[in-house]
């Protein structure tokens, strides 16, 4: 990956050069589902309405950070043989924390997740962290490093979830947004931001912004 | 020491399961009560969708709706073998009273059910019955309400399953939910038929189907004819019950 992956030399302050990149990267230079172009399944299913995706982007900032530090705390213990069984197990304890307790504070919600939240597992975002940085580096810097990662995530999903819904439901957070007069005017909803290609056509054009923006070139 | 060694890694995996484990236990356990709780109002929700009470996405706080919950529904248990309302039980009793009427009669294990009803003036505005049974994976429970006159549909919800979502997860599509309202369950000869599922789209001009079907969910004929089944098998249930309500 890139230059985040590489291990530094520790510096003293808790917010070093090294501490802000783990943060700002992965929110715009380097950004999960922009420029890696990882954890797109879910960007597609959670982002009909924007309440579903922010609690989905929670969940994976919650999750890419615990696991993280946990397995940046255990980073010199784990036996290199079983070291993905092990991030697997860190991972799935993490994410049924997290759907437990959406359970018991957020019934309605995580009803409508359904199973997405325990997807939340296969999510490629977290093992890649797990593996390229917790790996290597000290737990508060892979803390900051999950943090990061699941806010570029959040933010792409939040700005998929606000153009989906409001064009796709008139909505947003469930509150009608387009006036009856528009309808009565002979306006409709576009049927095709409900469903997953709505969400797959958006997603590819912020990419491409998100890209032509960075400056961003494939090798 | 070798991180390597079969020892070490047999080691550090039990105690790894052993840790996560216990993790994990501890926090469902300290969860249940609240899980519970939210699951019992959802459910009482759902008793007021069907009944017209409220909308899915009601935006009132859920204090606010727990207290209409008591002011507006009652809840009794319904006696299905000879269809009369239990005195001196309270809903809460209902599975013990299965598991004793189960003892006696292996077949009995559903006897008890539990019935909500709406009044408005002192007069019965709706039946409010529950309804379960199979869909594709899993079993599905949902409410049906009858209008006042025990033959019209005046709301259906299914708000507990686990079928696919997006397709017989629409189950529980508050749009598709919203087309079994006005639909009959009684034929012209007042005879007992239920509402069904279509495959695909009901025709209008066919009045058995424009009275008795809705629409089908594309992608789920499992589980819509799982619902036309379970339906029709719970109001069958019903329906000395129902009958000594029309009278």
């Amino acid at each position: 990956m890139t230059a985040t992956s590489t291990p530094a030399v520790a510096k003293p302050g808790l917010f070093g050069k090294e501490e802000i990149s783990a943060v700002k990267d992965p929110l715009w230079d380097n950004n999960p589902i922009a420029l890696q172009v990882l954890g797109i399944c879910s960007a597609l299913a959670v982002t009909t309405r924007l309440d579903k995706a922010i609690v989905m982007g929670i969940g994976v900032t919650f999750v890419t950070a615990m696991a993280n530090v946990v397995i940046s705390l255990l980073r010199n213990f784990i036996p290199n043989k079983i070291r993905i069984i092990v991030q697997l197990v860190v991972v799935s304890g993490v994410v049924i924390v997290f759907d437990q307790l959406l359970r018991a504070y957020m019934f309605d919600l995580s009803k409508q997740l359904s199973v997405f939240v325990g997807l939340i597992i296969t999510n490629c975002i977290v093992m890649g962290r797990l593996e390229a940085y917790a790996m290597q580096n000290p737990p508060w810097r892979s803390f900051l490093d999950g943090i990061g990662n699941g806010l570029g995530y959040a933010w792409i999903l939040a700005v998929v979830a606000t153009v989906r819904e409001i064009l796709g439901s008139g909505k947003l957070f469930g509150v009608q947004l387009v006036p009856q007069a528009l309808y009565d005017a002979g306006y409709t909803n576009n049927g095709l931001m409900v469903l997953a290609p709505g969400a797959f056509l958006l997603l590819g054009v912020i990419v491409w912004v998100q890209r032509a923006i960075s400056g961003y070139v494939e090798k | 020491m070798n991180l390597n060694s079969n020892s070490y890694v047999l080691t550090f995996a039990v105690g790894m399961c052993v840790v996560v484990s216990a993790t994990l236990a501890f926090v469902a356990n300290n969860l249940r009560p609240i899980q519970e709780s939210a699951a019992e109002f959802d459910r009482q929700k759902n008793v007021m969708v069907a009944a017209g009470l409220c909308e899915p996405t009601d935006a009132r706080p859920r204090a606010e709706l727990e207290k209409l919950y008591q002011d507006r529904v009652q809840e009794f248990v319904v006696d299905t073998k000879d269809g009369t309302v239990v005195q001196g039980k309270s809903p809460k009793d209902v599975t013990e009273l299965n598991k004793a009427a189960a003892k006696a009669d292996k077949k009995d294990e559903a006897r008890y059910r539990v019935v909500a009803t709406t009044r408005a003036d002192g007069k019965i505005e709706s039946v409010v019955l529950p309804i379960s049974g199979k869909g594709l994976w899993s079993t599905i429970y949902g409410y049906l309400a009858l209008e006042s006159d025990i033959d019209h549909v005046r709301g259906v919800t299914f708000y507990k399953h686990g079928e696919t979502p997006g397709l017989g997860g629409e189950c529980e599509n508050p749009v598709w939910c919203a087309t079994w309202r006005g639909k009959s369950i009684l034929d012209e000869q007042g005879k007992l038929v239920g509402v069904g599922v279509k495959k695909g789209h009901v025709d209008p001009n066919v009045p058995a189907e424009k009275a008795h079907k809705v629409d089908g969910l594309s992608g789920a004929t499992i589980t819509s004819n799982g619902i036309t089944k379970f339906v029709l098998a719970d109001l069958q249930a019903f329906d000395t019950y129902l009958a000594s309500l029309r009278k």
